[in-house]
């Protein structure tokens, strides 16, 4: 009977009807509606006033950055460049779109650029955050702005060189929103982005003897303090002198790539085993840390070397093919023909090296490392008046990496056989590496040299513009001609 | 104030039954409750005194007789039965019996529906079109999830199943797409608690490497977990001044499920046992090879198996698609009730056997409902369930490493027997084409889900005697929804897939934690100033919704090893989401000339953690009308017009006003950097604005009901994806703006050509036509929402001018060759859906159907496309193959687009009642029914692939009708035996 008493006490609206009321109005005023993101860090830890500490991981952040895109740029150029196939066939672009186009500019081209450019902003982020820094010494500031320029013009150089003629947005560190960066010529993006590099080294000289952050363990070898890292920088821009003098025809460029090159850390000592020197994107098995992209076990049906990279090597004295062949590629065992496209022999230079058939998901792609930087420097040379030192540079890597005689090359030999050579040194030092076979194609407009393997194929003269930027300048896609 | 106090009482009648002292001022009236025409007796009608003072309410016996005391003098008693029209009647002060005959409601009219958070609405007199359907009308065929049974009976709602798996995963749509980006459900109320219909995929599309592995895990939305013999009725509120009450989380519809709850009585016992099975409707066809064709293709190692038998043929996928178990349901309840105190509680036990080779879904419940009152005044309801939900869903849908089935069949040749077998029981490495075996997939491969759900709630009203021509009510209610879901899947390193992985043998255990936690309280307050009604509602809402995803996955196990633990490369992922909503509204309804002319006018006023600014109040405003037109031209016949616009929201998703930054792992750091996903500080709700206009009527004394709508509703400030130039780092950032248009026309129209004391046939059709354009994107280009598609492969694009559900992409010209720009080849949309549902009772054999039609709609049948990629499709070399081969080639994805018209038999069942005479020697047992159901029976339509009802991407804003490899759809086939004691 308590609770009929409870309720006729209650039951007088007139006695009640105000303390309900006011209960509403409590429980309506109250209420935490902040709910903050607990998932990850927001963009303020960066831009607020970071700390040393939140710097030096920011650091690491764009070491992680330039991992962006590796992927893209060993498995789509080799198939590019007919340096192979993927030959899986769960997705039907690999050998349609990839071969013959069209290109989509929302599909795969639409992903092309957001990597490196996002790389840029952290870097952008990066050194606007330094400016108002507190607690860096002179020469740690110096040494992070060398090591964030060394990057973002490594990241704008491998992006401008993508899309060629085409040009880049340059100018893009800007807010959100701002209306688009302008586009700049190939030239003068690849100007632009050997300038910063030139930056980057002035900066890396006055930096002191450490950085204020942990390098990336693919610079171990060598190249973690500002002082060797700018060995790394020289590097690079001999590279990218190289690819202004042949991509734009920059005559001058031979001599700027000479001096670079001599700054670098190139090296004829030690050979063959220094040829491996350099740096690396360092692959981990670890949980989450990057993985080898490449990589894979023998039966997969993924990854094929092609045809013409078996048909055209040379031979040793021995009678048997290039060492770079034979150590980079395998005989599968079985052949797989997919839409007309042969595969017989898998790239096995990312596999386990006791067990080839194995994948190793830790084996490290170069960065750059010295066996490039002799071809650079044949090719360099020979561009600057030493044929004969080019022709001893390509006999190093001959000689050292293939196993092979020396060249028959003369310094009187005339310019397209030394390409010729040069271009098929590079093709089996690098291969399956960085689309070198693609892009050597298009600096020595050598497409039409590239083999055919079905009718109505193609060879892409360059990556398209992601539909995206056109969106945001209003232009129709493919937009081609840009300003 | 009599009937203003009449009407609030028909709302909260069900709740409130007060025992009655009697007194000497008090009367007995007894009659008989029976059917119109038929004359045969309505057990458990429930008869009330109703009036100024609240009487007593009661329910009839099996004899359709009753007895209930009324007060002295002149009262009015009103009788309602479900599936009946409710009557009304004054018995003067000397007659002690009052009879009624009641007809038949065809259309539900005399049922109420929601009109706000405390307040009801008889549908008749209802200001906008609210679809209701009853629990009886939903039990008759089972159901893997209770949404897929409204299918063809509603009008405005678009139910599509993503797949045939077992368990669920059915998309619902109310009045087309009315988001790009937000949030796309509708909010599912279930007895006054909001009620999560998340999706939480399982680790299917990390093992399968999909391109999407979160979407394409065909999850199942955890609307699945009702059982649907505990429903009483579910409201589909479909216009923004219906759903306004929810705010900005309904913009895309409210539906609003009633459990079933006790009535008065001695305990009666229902007892239900089904049988039945799964049998493919449509399974995958395949090519047939000669040695020759099949050395082009497959070179030597194809002769192989060409060696004993010239022409070898396998039905592969008839092998993965051959499970026939039976599938079980068992269902008990009990309810009654006595003095203050009523209950329902109710157990099921469910097993469906999907047709894949060990697949299958289970559920399991209990439910308790009690009602209780306390004293003349306080009313309290309290409802709880908890539930288990389980499935095997198997591998279907796309993947990027063959281990999925319909994916890889499209590849797998026919001359290879998939289940040929090794001498100790292994199967032979794949020889040619792909490296996995699915036969080997369903014995090795684990695919499972686990749900534990509980739900309670409980609502509190107090109705205080104040007498006069006012009344006053106050409703508090609250509740909690929370669930476990843990997925486990495993593919042990022994399948062929697996072995070419680079870390081969994968684990992945995965799930969600959900908490929903609502309360409100209301005061309804009505006053009869002589000819017009006023009803006047106030509140205060409070929600939080919690949902926390997590996922370990582990790569390169130790052989044999399932445990997340036993590999080498572990990665955990936990994603937290969480909202909370505090809104107060109010609502004003007058009612005028009689009951004639109604009017309605809300506000509600809620800020939201998720907003940018949290201490912003946004205001969603609502207005209706409707006018009746009693005995047009006849007596019996009526038109009610009615008129209502309102404003709704739709919220901005947990985490879009944040930028967050990425923290990869390099040499042991972990570093912080920029993502390429940008938030939105400021962002804002979405608006919902819509108007509606229609009319109702019946003809004939509702022998022939009729509606019809028009309603055309704006999204504006949309959220939106804006895609910067990539130039800038970032490929994604939200902000709000543009506007979306749907709009459209509902019909639905109910006939009863007969009714006799024999024979009665009920005969209802739904016509549901709506049309949407992309009105204004803020200057966004066109764009491709997310899960859109696969490039060139066709895709959904959002355009100006276009309907929100373009499909896109590379058509061919007259002369064969490929369009040199994409265009739009089709529309995910229907042109309009319709539904038929028939009922004929012949003596005690009841006969029921429900066919759905969709017209128009289209299908990107990428499945077609991969078997011509692979070279099997059944055509291959034929005339119609030639002409999609050249698309193939030429990189066209038209030939591709099919039609997905469809025409389904959704449910047929027949019922018969054992007449009493059969069992009355069988002490205690009130009913016995045998029945036989079927559900998707027969299906005709146009398209190759297996289902148009399809999709991949399983349930997303935008509808995605993309076929790769789904799971094949089903026929259940079930016997139903129903006792009552």
């Amino acid at each position: 009977m308590r609770i009929r008493h409870f309720v006729r006490q209650w039951a007088n609206p007139r006695a009640a009807a105000p303390v309900v009321l006011a209960g509403l109005l409590l429980i309506g005023g109250c209420g935490d509606l902040e709910i903050l993101n607990t998932n990850a860090p927001t963009v303020e830890t960066l831009t607020g006033s970071p700390t040393r500490t939140i710097l030096a991981r920011a650091a690491t952040g764009i070491f992680s950055q330039m991992y962006n895109d590796v992927a893209t740029e060993v498995g789509v150029y080799a198939l590019y460049g007919r340096e192979g196939f993927n030959l899986l066939g769960t997705d039907p672009r690999e050998t349609q779109e990839q071969f013959r186009g069209p290109p989509d500019p929302t599909g795969r081209h639409s992903a092309n650029w957001i990597g490196p450019y996002q790389a840029i902003r952290s870097i952008n982020t990066y050194l606007q955050s330094l400016s108002t820094a507190t607690g860096f010494s002179p020469a740690e500031l110096r040494a992070s702005q060398g090591f964030a320029k060394t990057m973002k013009a490594w990241m704008l150089h491998r992006v401008a060189i993508r899309t060629g003629a085409l040009g880049i947005p340059l100018e893009v560190d800007q807010p959100l929103g701002a209306p688009p960066a302008p586009f700049v010529s190939f030239t003068a993006a690849l100007q632009a982005a050997v300038t910063l590099m030139d930056e980057g080294y002035a900066d890396l000289l006055a930096g002191g003897a450490t950085f204020p952050f942990a390098v990336a363990p693919g610079f171990a070898s060598g190249f973690n303090t500002p002082a060797t890292f700018a060995r790394f920088n020289r590097a690079l821009a001999a590279k990218m002198q190289v690819h202004r003098a042949t991509f734009v025809g920059c005559a001058t460029c031979w001599a700027l790539a000479s001096t670079a090159m001599n700054q670098s850390f190139v090296t004829a000592t030690g050979l063959p085993n220094s040829l491996s020197t350099g740096v690396t994107y360092f692959y981990s098995t670890t949980a989450n840390e990057p993985a080898n992209p490449i990589t894979e076990p023998l039966s997969s049906n993924r990854f094929w070397i092609h045809p013409s990279l078996l048909s055209g090597v040379q031979r040793k004295a021995d009678g048997q093919p290039d060492n770079r062949l034979t150590s980079k590629s395998i005989a599968a065992g079985r052949s797989i023909n997919l839409n007309d496209l042969i595969g017989t022999h898998k790239p096995i230079m990312y596999n386990s090296t006791a067990n080839p058939a194995l994948a190793n998901l830790a084996a490290p792609i170069p960065w750059i490392n010295n066996e490039e930087l002799l071809l650079l420097r044949a090719e360099i040379r020979w561009n600057t008046g030493d044929q004969a030192g080019a022709i001893s540079d390509v006999n190093l890597v001959r000689q050292n990496a293939g196993g092979l005689a020396p060249t028959t090359l003369t310094p009187a030999s005339p310019t397209n056989d030394f390409v010729t050579e040069l271009l098929y040194n590079r093709t089996y030092s690098l291969m399956w590496a960085q689309g070198t076979r693609w892009l050597d194609a298009r600096r020595y407009g050598r497409t039409g040299t590239l083999p055919i393997d079905r009718p109505g194929d193609i060879i892409y003269p360059n990556m398209i513009i992601p539909a995206a930027e056109c969106d945001a300048r209003a232009l129709p896609t493919p937009c081609l001609l840009l300003r | 104030m009599q009937r203003i106090v009449r009407r609030w009482m028909l709302a909260a009648a069900v709740a409130l039954v007060t025992p009655q002292v009697a007194s000497a001022q008090e009367r007995r009236v007894t009659g008989q409750v029976t059917r119109q025409d038929a004359g045969t007796r309505i057990e458990g009608a429930e008869v009330s005194v109703i009036g100024p003072t609240r009487g007593q309410s009661v329910r009839t016996g099996a004899d359709g007789r009753y007895t209930v005391t009324a007060p002295a003098g002149v009262v009015r008693l009103q009788v309602r039965a479900i599936g009946y029209r409710r009557e009304e009647v004054t018995v003067p002060a000397t007659q002690e019996t009052a009879n009624f005959a009641l007809a038949q409601d065809v259309f539900n009219l005399s049922e109420v529906v929601v009109s706000g958070q405390a307040t009801t609405i008889e549908r008749r007199s209802a200001t906008t079109s609210i679809s209701l359907v009853t629990g009886d009308e939903l039990k008759r065929v089972p159901v893997p999830s209770v949404e897929a049974s409204l299918a063809g009976k509603i009008t405005g709602v678009n139910l599509q199943s993503n797949s045939g798996a077992p368990g669920g995963g059915i998309q619902m749509q109310i009045r087309g797409n009315n988001t790009l980006l937000g949030g796309f459900d509708p909010l599912f109320v279930v007895d006054g608690v909001i009620y999560s219909n998340a999706s939480i995929p399982s680790g299917r599309g990390l093992v399968n490497n999909a391109a999407d592995p979160s979407r394409e895990a065909d999850a199942v939305n955890r609307l699945a977990d009702l059982n649907p013999n505990d429903i009483a009725s579910i409201e589909v509120l479909k216009g923004a001044a219906a759903s306004s009450i929810y705010g900005s989380k309904a913009a895309n519809g409210v539906v609003v499920i009633t459990t079933t709850r006790g009535t008065n009585g001695a305990p009666r016992f229902n007892v239900t046992q089904r049988v039945g099975a799964f049998t493919p409707l449509r399974l995958m066809e395949h090519r047939r090879w000669t040695l020759d064709s099949a050395l082009v293709r497959y070179g030597e190692p194809a002769r192989a198996f060409f060696a004993d038998n010239a022409n070898p043929f396998f039905d592969n996928p008839a092998a993965i698609y051959d499970q026939r178990k039976p599938s079980l349901e068992s269902v008990v309840d009990v309810s009654g009730g006595s003095g203050g105190t009523r209950y329902f509680v109710s157990g099921n036990w469910k097993r469906d056997e999907g047709i894949e080779r060990n697949t299958g879904a289970g559920k399991q419940g209990l439910r308790v409902n009690v009602d209780q009152t306390l004293g003349s005044t306080v009313d309290l309801r309290v409802s709880s369930v908890f539930a288990r939900n389980e499935n095997e869903r198997g591998w279907s849908n796309n993947c990027n490493n063959f281990g999925c089935h319909g994916y890889a069949l499209t590849y797998i040749p026919s001359f290879v027997d998939l289940t040929r077998r090794n001498a100790d029981g292994t199967y032979p490495v794949p020889a040619v084409s792909v490296q996995s075996n699915p036969v080997q997939l369903t014995e090795l491969g684990v695919n499972s889900e686990e749900t534990n759900r509980f739900t309670g709630g409980t609502t509190l009203g107090w109705t205080p005697k104040i007498g006069g021509s006012q009344s006053l009510r106050f409703v508090m209610a609250g509740g909690i929804d929370v669930f476990d879901q843990r997925n486990d899947v495993w593919t042990p390193n022994d399948l062929f897939f697996e072995r070419i992985s680079a870390l081969p043998g994968e684990s992945v255990e995965s799930g969600g934690r959900s908490r929903f936690f609502n309360y409100n309280a209301n005061a309804v307050h009505t006053w009869d100033l002589g000819g017009i009604d006023l009803n006047t509602s106030a509140g205060f809402q409070y929600e939080d919704r919690q949902l926390t995803t997590f996922q370990i996955r582990t790569q390169n196990l130790l052989p044999g090893q399932r445990n997340v633990n036993q590999g080498t490369n572990i990665q955990a992922n936990e994603a937290l989401t969480q909202e909370r909503t505090i809104a107060f509204y109010a609502a004003e309804q007058v009612r005028l000339f009689d009951e004639k002319l109604l009017v309605r006018a809300g506000l509600r006023a809620e800020r939201s953690s998720v907003n940018g600014n949290i201490d912003k109040y946004y205001i969603f405003p609502n207005v209706s009308g409707s006018y009746r037109l009693q005995n047009l031209f006849r007596t019996g016949n009526e038109v009610k017009l009615r008129a209502a616009y309102g404003e709704t929201g739709n919220q901005p998703l947990f985490g879009q006003k944040f930028t967050n930054l990425l923290t990869p792992l390099l040499g042991g750091t972990q570093g912080i950097s920029v993502s390429a996903a940008a938030g939105f500080a400021d962002v804002e709700p979405e608006r919902l604005k819509e108007l509606e206009v229609g009319a109702d009527g019946s003809l004939f004394k509702e022998r022939l009901t009729w509606e019809a709508t028009y309603f055309n509703r704006n999204t504006t400030n949309l959220l939106l994806n804006r895609v910067p130039e990539p130039s800038s780092g970032f490929a994604t950032q939200v902000f709000n703006g543009g506007k979306i248009r749907n709009w459209g026309y509902e019909v639905g129209v109910g006939y009863s050509p007969i009714q006799s004391a024999r024979v009665t046939w009920v005969s209802r059709a739904t016509f549901t036509h709506y049309n949407s354009e992309v009105m204004n994107l803020a200057g966004l280009p066109p764009f491709f929402p997310a899960a859109s598609g696969f490039g060139n492969l066709g895709r959904s694009r959002i355009e100006v001018g276009k309907p929100i559900t373009a499909l896109v992409g590379f058509g061919v010209d007259a002369q064969g060759n490929r369009n040199p720009a994409i265009s739009q080849l089709g529309n995910t949309a229907p042109r309009f859906r319709m539904g038929f549902a028939n009922d004929v009772t012949f003596r005690n054999l009841t006969f029921n159907t429900v066919i759905d039609w969709q017209n128009g709609a289209n299908v990107i049948n990428l499945t077609e496309y991969l078997q011509d990629d692979g070279r099997t499709s059944p055509d291959w070399g034929s005339p119609t193959w030639a002409t999609r081969y050249n698309g193939y080639l030429k990189g066209a994805i038209s030939p591709y687009i099919e039609d997905a018209s469809f025409v389904k038999v959704r449910e047929i069942s027949v019922n018969y009642e054992v007449p009493r005479s059969f069992f009355s020697k069988v002490n205690g047992l009130r009913s016995a029914r045998v029945g036989l159901a079927a559900r998707n029976a027969f299906m005709w339509a146009p398209y190759r692939g297996l289902d148009p009802e399809v999709a991949n991407f399983g349930s997303t804003a935008i509808r995605n009708n993309l076929d790769i490899g789904p799971y094949p759809p089903a026929r259940s086939t079930f016997l139903t035996v129903s006792l009552g004691y």
